[in-house]
């Protein structure tokens, strides 16, 4: 196992450096522009989005321990699906200090409902299964509020909340990639201080307290700077399926449930998970785009699929 | 000398269900405490509340001398240990990982906490299982690397919920063994158990002695030497099964039995 990792992210450095140069040639007046204007941006926003989501889901996994625990299943991504589908019924595309109101109103509904689940998990009253299907049910609520002003609104703005819930990465600029890296900082800045933590959290959560981790303290502050980095991330590229929840389960059949390992690589493999999803994306189908977050699905439950069979045969 | 453990009325509600009522109980640093009693007697619940696991309805806990509720979960960590009931159950985590989570009260480096683990892995008799998966061990393995986990902390004082729960009878003793050399080198010891005659294997050279705690329904009933020649009959009071003492050349043990107006079936 050892002997592998230095190979694995050379070959993962190797294809993020080449990614950017994968698709209808560059050569021409517009190469220039579509390289640096177009492609790059976009593989960095892919990389950090893709190494957010999939860290958060790491920690998330270890600090429930549950395998299903992840941004999607704990309501993050529903929440900023109903701030999105509010903000392109009632604002459409108004802009507020630059930003556009249906991001704001994304983050903003990611982090409240991250938040919900955070003040249930920090009053250390409920159980852990108890705070996760907590999370499945204020994630089910959000989805049907968001579906029922999807109902009652007209065509095109039903069309473009759809649109917008597939996930995409296609309209990005380096403006994006600005307000999202802040959040990306603290969240690897923050959740790499605590892999002590999560090392004796992922044993069990009493044993962890006995060792002296003010368990609820981790809970609420891996909760909720994981919920800013979801937010931004979901603002910026909309619900990205699958990367949070899969990433950190095919890192550790690969290599290995040792948190050391299983946060530093979630991140890294995450954001090449999603920048390769990307590329297909954008490639597969010529002259078309795809929304990225249909490959993710299409790309990682059969690679998490083929992992367990063999990892079931050892 | 600063008790290590100091229980003063200690009283646990939870549900309108009164779990531990006064219970209060004192160690002087070296002390060996067996806790014995029938199943929901609240001994698991005390050792939970001298952790600050479950809370205190009324009543003080000192854990050297310092009130528990005014202890960081650190510092905390410091002075106590606990090996619960529950085994271990991360089947994908290696040994060492396991043992190097436990030292989480340490600001030292990971080279640091491996290199600790590592020696306290040695010193349990588990050196050579240092890079195994957790899911490979067997039952006996796994309590001793529990155990290793627990002396990871480097605390003074250990609890220790059913230690030998699940192990064959000679597993059972060699861990009781090991608890009782643990003893030797200055830690003072709390063991929840349901079998008295297990202490005595703890017990080396045979004129050392230990206390044992009998509690019943949140209370303690008594509180006397492993040694006392009428062990039998206060085990018979709190089980309500009669017991009898059996003396044999490796020393005497205490057995239930039906006696006399208790029917045979």
């Amino acid at each position: 196992m050892t002997m592998r990792r230095p190979w694995i992210l050379l070959f993962v450095v190797g294809f993020l450096v080449a990614s950017p140069f994968i698709g209808p040639s560059l050569d021409g007046t517009r190469g220039d522009f579509v390289f640096w204007s177009l492609r790059l941006p976009r593989v960095l926003l892919g990389f950090l989005v893709g190494g957010t989501l999939s860290l958060v889901g790491a920690a998330f996994q270890t600090l429930f321990n549950n395998p299903l625990a992840a941004p999607s299943t704990i309501g993050t991504s529903a929440g900023a699906t109903l701030g999105a589908v509010v903000a392109l019924i009632w604002a459409g595309s108004d802009t507020v200090v630059g930003l556009p109101l249906v991001s704001l109103s994304a983050f903003a509904g990611a982090c409240l409902v991250t938040l919900l689940v955070a003040a249930l998990a920090s009053s250390g009253r409920a159980q852990v299964h108890q705070i996760l299907l907590a999370g499945i049910a204020i994630s089910l609520a959000a989805s049907a509020i968001s579906s029922g002003l999807r109902y009652t609104t007209d065509l095109n703005t039903l069309a473009q909340s759809v649109l917008w819930s597939l996930g995409h990465l296609a309209t990005i600029n380096y403006g994006t990639v600005g307000v999202v890296l802040p959040f990306v900082v603290l969240v690897v800045v923050v959740f790499f201080t605590q892999i002590r933590a999560f090392e004796a959290l992922s044993v069990d959560a009493d044993r962890a307290r006995s060792q002296g981790v003010d368990v609820r303290f981790v809970r609420a502050l891996t909760l909720g700077v994981g919920s800013l980095g979801v937010g931004a991330s979901v603002a910026a590229c909309g619900p990205i399926a699958f990367v949070g929840l899969i990433v950190p389960h095919i890192v550790r059949l690969a290599f290995g449930a040792s948190q050391r390992i299983l946060i530093p690589l979630s991140f890294v493999i995450g954001g090449a998970f999603l920048v390769l999803c990307d590329v297909v994306a954008r490639t597969a189908f010529s002259g078309r785009e795809f929304p990225v977050g249909i490959v993710t699905a299409g790309l990682g439950a059969p690679a998490m699929i083929w992992l367990i069979s063999r990892a079931g045969r050892r | 000398m600063t008790p290590p453990l100091k229980i003063e009325n200690l009283t646990v509600r939870a549900n309108r269900c009164t779990i531990l009522s006064q219970v209060s109980l004192a160690l002087r640093p070296g002390d060996f405490v067996g806790i014995i009693g029938p199943n929901g007697a609240g001994k698991t619940t005390l050792l939970r509340a001298v952790l600050g696991l479950c809370e205190a309805t009324s009543g003080d806990v000192h854990l050297d001398g310092r009130a528990l509720g005014r202890l960081s979960a650190r510092e905390r960590a410091a002075l106590v240990a606990w090996l619960p009931q529950q085994a271990l159950s991360s089947e994908a985590l290696l040994v060492l990982e396991l043992v190097v989570a436990a030292r989480f009260r340490f600001r030292e480096s990971h080279a640091e906490s491996k290199t600790a683990a590592m020696r306290i892995l040695e010193e349990v008799g588990a050196g050579s299982w240092s890079h195994r998966r957790l899911g490979e061990l067997s039952g006996g393995e796994r309590q001793r690397i529990a155990i290793a986990a627990l002396l990871a902390q480097e605390a003074p004082l250990l609890l220790l919920d059913e230690p030998a729960n699940h192990l064959d009878p000679r597993r059972q003793i060699e861990i009781y063994r090991l608890i009782g050399a643990l003893r030797r080198s200055g830690k003072s010891i709390v063991c929840v158990t349901h079998d008295v005659n297990l202490l005595r294997h703890a017990v080396d050279p045979p004129g050392e002695d230990l206390r044992v705690v009998g509690m019943s329904a949140g209370r303690t009933l008594f509180d006397t030497a492993l040694s006392h020649s009428g062990l039998h009959e206060k085990l018979t009071d709190l089980y309500r099964i009669p017991f009898h003492r059996v003396d044999t050349e490796a020393g005497s043990f205490l057995v239930p039995a039906p006696g006399p107006g208790e029917p045979a079936r």
